[in-house]
């Protein structure tokens, strides 16, 4: 194996479960997000030259995103299925706790998908991937200060949410 | 009621703010009720999805994508073979700083990651001390039997940083001893474990946690700890210069 390869997959592929987590939430959809983390993926691997070190995960997260806009509205919308997704990370092996997470998985998973878009790249951002107010700013190209607003109001509308329809 | 200070608040909630503007936000969340419950929410919240909303790459895309970056592989090899003689000795330094790298991840972000996990599990299982004593004469033994190893424990109580006792714990398959700190409220873990040529991680944050590496004699350390940035780097020197 090459060695562009080998450091590419020493860097770059250990997020790529960030890589695909970002791209499903802002697709809402499994087969969009198969499509842009491959194509995101690639990309990254032939720009990897150009890539001088620094947080590799916040680079992939930023083309995935670009990925995900350059895809299109047409594709953008196709819809919404991840109710029943074996690719959710499950927390427990507990069946019975199993059981009851899943309900509450599916509220908050459906709660998520319901936020606007730029309330939702931010909070996944944060809360899943440990991105920093810095970072995520310079994934979604926004000002630091229009990210901390959009954060709290993304964790606003959720607790909202979860207040109403408990 | 409407508090002009949620935003400073959330950056300190996200770990963003450091020393003397970390201390502020503590102090004004001691006192303000409207940031205490947006504390607590966004605490629930973020336990909440940590733990139930994260998708998983599957694993039909990972050979996808495997095979592809091989057809690339194959594809690219004769244009860069000429691009990486023309630039000569520049791409053969590029080369050597990337060989550190290589060696880095991923066992940097898991030892991170391990540690900060091992951290939080102690302290949201109340778990943090199996020996309490702030006697290192104690403390030490007790490490020695239990973690297989014995580095320095010394009470650092006049600096503001209280030994209250130790434990052991797993850092990346690792066993490794833990000292553990008062600081206030907030609690200083301090983690040894045999060194076996590991690179370390830099330095830096992980949910919310500060975290510190460093090697002395035959062991790796790792600090993890909430408290500011100032005690933090307080605390390291401290752990660094001890000597018994």
């Amino acid at each position: 194996m090459d060695d562009r390869r080998r450091r590419f997959e020493a860097q770059a592929l250990p997020h790529l479960d960030a890589a695909y987590n970002l791209a499903r939430w802002l697709s809402r959809s499994p087969v969009d997000a198969d499509d842009i983390v491959q194509d995101a993926m690639l990309r990254a691997f032939r720009a990897f030259d150009g890539f001088r070190g620094g947080d590799a995960k916040a680079w992939l997260l930023t083309i995935v995103r670009n990925c995900w806009l350059s895809a299109g509205k047409a594709t953008r919308r196709r819809g919404h299925t991840s109710l029943e997704d074996e690719n959710l990370m499950a927390p427990e092996n507990d069946p019975e706790q199993t059981a009851i997470q899943a309900g509450a998985k599916r509220r908050l998973d459906a709660m998520i998908a319901a936020l606007p878009e730029e309330f939702r790249e931010v909070l996944i951002l944060r809360e899943m991937e440990d991105m920093s107010y810095r970072e995520i700013a310079e994934i979604t190209g926004a000002p630091i200060g229009t990210v901390m607003s959009r954060l709290a109001r993304a964790r606003a509308l959720l607790r909202e949410t979860a207040r109403d329809c408990p | 009621m409407n508090c002009q200070e949620t935003l400073h608040t959330q950056s300190y909630l996200d770990g963003e703010l450091d020393g003397a503007e970390a201390v502020a936000a503590e102090r004004h969340l001691e006192s303000c009720a409207q940031c205490q419950a947006l504390a607590a929410g966004t605490a629930d919240l973020s336990d909440a999805l940590r733990t139930a909303a994260r998708y998983r790459a599957p694993d039909t895309l990972r050979h996808r994508l495997a095979k592809e970056l091989d057809r690339e592989t194959r594809r690219a090899p004769l244009r860069r073979f000429w691009q990486g003689a023309a630039s000569g000795v520049g791409a053969s330094a590029l080369a050597a700083g990337f060989a550190l790298f290589v060696l880095l991840p991923p066992s940097a972000a898991t030892l991170s990651q391990s540690i900060v996990d091992a951290h939080t599990a102690a302290l949201t299982g109340g778990k943090t001390i199996m020996v309490a004593s702030s006697n290192h004469h104690t403390v030490k033994p007790w490490l020695a039997a239990h973690a297989g190893i014995s580095p320095p424990v010394v009470d650092f109580a006049e600096q503001g940083f209280t030994l209250t006792g130790g434990r052991t714990d797993a850092v990346a398959g690792n066993r490794a001893a833990v000292a553990v700190y008062a600081h206030g409220n907030h609690e200083v873990d301090l983690f040894s474990w045999p060194d076996r040529g590991a690179q370390l991680p830099a330095a830096g944050m992980s949910r919310g946690f500060r975290i510190a590496f460093w090697k002395m004699g035959d062991l790796n350390y790792a600090a993890v700890s909430d408290v500011d940035a100032a005690s933090f780097q307080k605390f390291i020197a401290l752990a660094k210069s001890q000597r018994e």
